[in-house]
């Protein structure tokens, strides 16, 4: 150890608070079920009847990607990591809104649900929220 | 795949769940009893596995099989995960993490369950 003074907090910090501990621990478990279940599902449905309904199944597999993306990241929780968690959060936020939204107006155009659909009503609204508190961890732990 | 070993493992997860979330609202790290108890969980998971393959080739009745086994697999993989994600963090949100874990065994053999029914979309 130096003989310099002690340095305040916010200075002597190697960098951004790590995203993968504390709260955010649970956050990335939270988003990792997200993750296996949208990605799993979207897999198999594309694999065995994609004829069906390609656009809710590729819908699904690109939200599963999100996902997949968000809860590395998150889990990772370097400089570059914390960027791509605030890129792919923020397109799961308007993922949720816009396919939320669009099902909503058109429920005709999404015979086959996705994560997205309804706002995710079909998983308990927690797609709705999950980008919001993802956001909220990343700026609190900035 | 709607008989009482799908019952007891929804209990049994349940109270694990109830153990849980005690040992969060204590600030208490789960102990290896806690990690006793989810081996047994776990055990009859395995279980549900097998049984449910079993089941599942001995029946001819349509439902989509593919997505049958991998709800069945995602059972028996979530907590033995959860258990390594929350070892290293050492507070109430790694605990609570576990007790996520539990609360979806439920949801989980719901879903089995559901697929076993039949067509769901």
């Amino acid at each position: 150890m130096s003989d310099t003074v002690d340095l305040p907090d916010t200075v002597d910090r190697p960098g951004p608070a790590p995203t993968g501990q504390g709260f955010g621990r649970l956050l990335v478990a939270v988003y990792g079920v997200f993750a296996l279940a949208a990605t799993a599902r979207s897999a198999v449905q594309i694999a065995t009847q994609f004829d069906e309904a390609p656009l809710a199944y590729l819908l699904s597999a690109f939200a599963g990607i999100v996902y997949i993306v968000a809860t590395v990241s998150l889990a990772r929780g370097g400089v570059t990591s914390r960027r791509l968690a605030t890129m792919a959060i923020s397109v799961e936020l308007v993922g949720v809104l816009v396919v939320g939204g669009a099902s909503r107006l058109f429920p005709e155009a999404f015979p086959h649900a996705t994560v997205w659909t309804g706002f995710g009503s079909g998983y308990g609204f927690v797609p709705l929220v999950l980008p919001f508190v993802g956001l909220w961890w990343l700026r609190h732990t900035r | 795949m709607t008989g009482s070993y799908a019952t007891a493992i929804t209990v049994i997860a349940l109270m694990l769940a109830a153990w849980t979330l005690v040992l969060v609202a204590m600030n208490r790290p789960p102990g290896i009893s806690l990690l006793a108890a989810g081996g047994v969980l776990e055990a009859m998971l395995v279980g549900f596995l097998v049984g449910g393959i079993v089941q599942m080739v001995g029946s001819d009745h349509q439902f989509a099989r593919v997505e049958f086994v991998g709800y069945l697999l995602g059972c028996l993989a979530i907590p033995p995960i959860a258990t390594m994600w929350a070892w290293e963090e050492k507070s109430r949100s790694g605990t609570l993490v576990i007790a996520f874990a539990f609360l979806l065994m439920p949801v989980m053999v719901l879903r089995v369950q559901q697929v076993w029914a039949g067509p769901l979309v």
